[in-house]
């Protein structure tokens, strides 16, 4: 019978696609996912902060070193680095300077903190990964990695407030935010401009993306490890 | 000499807690006047420049900014200056300047030894540099460890490793070594200094093998050998192997020169006749073997030679009596010919004497030399060949099978016509030769037997030159006879006609004077599957042709005769000759 052959292919088409779902691993590292249909998949907290560290320190890997190709490409003998004293838009916020400070403040507000700068830059890396292709010659790296970034800042920002959902205990605040209105500087006419824009966003990311790392690991050691990491 | 300023050398922060600031002073201290440096600092959000709050913690000419003064992630300047001017300047913020300090407490342990107690593996361990706070997550390090042996120059790298333990395997325990280990930020590419070096004996825990100081090296000679044997093994068995198939793969066959219609063994049973009846039917092969020769003669006729032209044609003179009469060797005026003939005296060459030539003897020595033996062929038709003649003229050809399909003018295919008797077809074509209605005059010697008979080849066509004509009596197989007679041949042998009427007798291979390849005589004597050929009995019939026992100068060419009972089918020729095929298969 046709439609029975038919049956029983969908049947053995679904139970391919149902153990390849199983077996693949998706995100940074191979943690554990949970199982289809699963009501209370909850992962662990040592989990979800392992993901989360992971993925943070991805990002500011991966900040890092756009930052540094940048740098050589087309930054070089413009003075740029005289400039590199400014200000980033998430300066605004208020966080932790120094390893007193944060070991001094609750989680709870320095995980609103990491949320806040994460969303903080949610704009700001849509359009960058849009506006690099505008530039002249950019290489394939730099395109690359700030399409990466962004995609993995958001779900670093996912995974946080899984993780603030969990953690805490009263309403979640989700007041903590700063608006990024430098994308008329991307779009300077002048290059000279344009490329220092650029490369202080740039330089900006990369100092927040290793903030949010260290707030991370500070907040895993001292929640997951009780300070022995 | 060149005075120079101050310079910030480089800023540091350990434990991204505190940081340092470190500067080079210059020749402006062997000034008289002293100068007072200060470095001034200001963070990014502030407007005034600070002074450094210590310049002693950190050594001389630097500047320490303890935890109180560190904010890490705020950008800060630091400027070099005395109360006048501004020497240097620097930008930066502390996450970016963090270099850890070296890690401590570096000690190893055995992990095992290999069973010769050559090689051991260890366990390196250390510390974290306890500037950095590692335990709150404050800072995150990664380590590198190099090591190498004490006499060494280069050392040898791990890869960086979060860890603060590395094994290090298959050290020499013979050996001493030298292990030292580096850190640095886990995002940062700078590395801090190095550690202390750890030194790894062997010896001090007793492992130390005194008696294995040589190193065993790989033996790189037993492998080339053991592999070259191997591959000669694997070689000699495929080609030893019984399956073709495999055989062909690993070697497959080299092309051979192949000859269609030849079959390879014959060659190898060493049937020359077989292959030379095949080859008969190969135009390529015939012409070959007629370039090469030596006995074929050429007859180059001068075209512009008055009195050729006057001539009558060759054919008519060849085939006239009275040309036959008068002239001994027809056609022999051409002065371009490099071979004299001896009949003629006109020819004043003087390389051989027509007696000397025609005196040939039996030898076959003396027949293959080359053009003197040729003028022996010429020199045949001096026999009485007048009796012959008319018995040529009333042979009939036609009472010879007709059968045999032509496969080419010169019917060379006749001969080879296994199925028919040797008569070649061309019989039928001689038919169609209104002026030639006796056979072809000349016949080639293609071979020489080993005892010294001449072995004439079928003539394809008759060529108009020398006629070479002898009597062709089927009864005259005495030794002093001349050979049996070309014209028979030439009967038997396609002519056309406007061919013989040619002046020219053109070198061409077979065509030349109307010799007869070997192979058309040898085709017939494949067919019958008869050797070299053997003269025919005088009671039968005679054959095509006959191999010539002896030339008797001048008059010509001594046949062989041997009584051979012959069917008569065989030898329904009206030339008298015998086929060397059926001659062979006559002879015992």
């Amino acid at each position: 019978m046709s439609t029975k052959g038919a049956s029983l292919k969908g049947l053995l088409l679904v139970t391919l696609l149902v153990s390849h779902m199983l077996l693949t691993k998706e995100g940074v590292t191979s943690l554990p996912i949970c199982p289809n249909g699963s009501v209370n998949c909850q992962l662990s907290l040592e989990e979800l902060f392992d993901r989360a560290v992971k993925l943070s320190h991805y990002i500011h890997f991966l900040s890092s070193e756009m930052f540094n190709e940048f740098d050589e490409r087309y930054a070089q003998g413009r003075g740029f680095i005289a400039k590199a004293v400014n200000s980033c838009h998430t300066a605004s916020l208020t966080t932790p300077e120094d390893k007193e400070q944060a070991q001094q403040i609750h989680h709870e507000d320095l995980l609103n903190i990491i949320l806040g700068v994460l969303r903080s830059w949610n704009d700001p890396l849509i359009h960058l990964a849009s506006e690099v292709q505008r530039m002249k010659e950019a290489p394939e790296t730099i395109l690359w990695k700030a399409v990466e970034i962004e995609e993995q800042n958001k779900r670093l920002l996912e995974g946080m407030e899984k993780i603030v959902g969990r953690v805490q205990s009263g309403e979640v605040e989700n007041d903590i935010y700063t608006p990024w209105d430098g994308l008329p500087s991307l779009q300077l006419a002048d290059e000279d401009s344009r490329l220092f824009a650029f490369y202080n966003l740039l330089h900006c990311l990369r100092r927040d993306s290793h903030k949010i790392d260290n707030y991370l690991k500070v907040l895993k050691c001292r929640l997951i490890h009780d300070n022995n990491c | 000499d060149l005075l120079q300023q101050p310079q910030i050398s480089k800023c540091r922060s350990p434990e991204m807690e505190t940081f340092s600031c470190f500067w080079t002073a210059g020749n402006f201290y062997n000034l008289t006047v002293p100068r007072i440096i200060q470095l001034l600092y200001k963070k990014s959000n502030e407007e005034d420049w600070k002074e450094c709050p210590d310049y002693i913690t950190s050594g001389q000419n630097s500047c320490y900014f303890n935890a109180s003064y560190t904010s890490v992630w705020t950008p800060y300047c630091v400027q070099l200056a005395s109360k006048n001017e501004v020497y240097d300047k620097k930008c930066f913020s502390v996450d970016e300047i963090v270099l850890p300090d070296p890690p401590v407490h570096l000690n190893w342990t055995l992990l095992n030894t290999s069973q010769t107690g050559i090689h051991g593996d260890i366990q390196v361990r250390w510390d974290p540099p306890p500037t950095a706070d590692v335990r709150k997550g404050w800072i995150t390090l990664e380590y590198e460890l190099q090591y190498k042996e004490v006499n060494e120059t280069k050392w040898k790298e791990l890869k960086p490793r979060l860890s603060t333990m590395a094994p290090l395997y298959s050290l020499k325990t013979a050996r001493d070594y030298e292990i030292r280990i580096r850190s640095r930020q886990r995002t940062s590419e700078k590395f801090g200094e190095f550690s202390e070096i750890l030194y790894v004996s062997f010896s001090q825990i007793g492992i130390g093998c005194d008696h294995c100081t040589e190193e065993v090296e790989f033996p790189w000679y037993l492998v080339v050998v053991f592999g070259v044997c191997g591959l000669a093994v694997t070689v000699i068995s495929i080609m030893l192997s019984k399956q073709p198939r495999l055989k062909m793969l690993i070697f497959p066959p080299v092309p051979v020169p192949k000859i269609k219609g030849i079959d390879p063994d014959l060659l190898k049973k060493g049937k020359l006749d077989e292959v030379n009846s095949i080859l008969a039917c190969h135009d390529s092969y015939k012409t070959q073997l007629y370039s090469d020769d030596l006995w074929v003669e050429f007859i180059e006729l001068d075209i512009e030679d008055p009195d050729e032209k006057n001539r009558a044609s060759d054919t008519d003179r060849l085939l006239s009596e009275d040309h036959l009469k008068s002239h001994n060797c027809l056609g022999a005026k051409d002065d371009d010919s490099g071979r004299a003939s001896c009949c003629e005296p006109d020819i004043p060459e003087t390389d051989f004497s027509a007696s000397d030539t025609c005196d040939a003897t039996s030898d076959s020595d003396q027949f293959k030399k080359a053009t003197e033996k040729e003028e022996d062929l010429l020199c045949l038709d001096r026999q009485d060949n007048d009796e012959s003649l008319p018995s040529f003229a009333n042979t009939d050809p036609q009472g010879q099978h007709r059968n045999a399909p032509s496969e080419n003018s010169l019917l060379w295919a006749p001969f080879g016509d296994s199925i028919e008797s040797p008569h070649p077809s061309v019989h039928t074509q001689i038919s169609n030769q209104n002026s030639l209605t006796s056979t072809d005059f000349y016949a080639q010697v293609s071979d020489i037997t080993p005892a010294g008979r001449v072995v004439l080849s079928p003539g394809q066509k008759s060529k108009l030159g020398r006629a070479q004509r002898e009597g062709c009596t089927e009864q005259n197989f005495t030794v002093d006879n001349t050979y049996f007679c070309e014209a028979d041949v030439k009967k038997c042998i396609a002519v056309t006609s406007h061919e013989e009427n040619e002046p020219h007798v053109q070198e061409q291979g077979y065509n030349e004077d109307g010799y007869f390849t070997t192979e058309s005589l040898t085709t017939t004597v494949a067919n019958l599957g008869a050797s070299t050929a053997a003269p025919p009995s005088s009671e039968t019939p005679v054959a095509d042709y006959t191999s010539i026992h002896i030339v008797q100068s001048p008059q010509g060419l001594v046949l062989n005769a041997t009584a051979l009972p012959v069917p008569d089918k065989e030898f329904n020729v009206s030339c008298g000759y015998v086929s060397t095929d059926q001659l062979n298969k006559i002879m015992p």
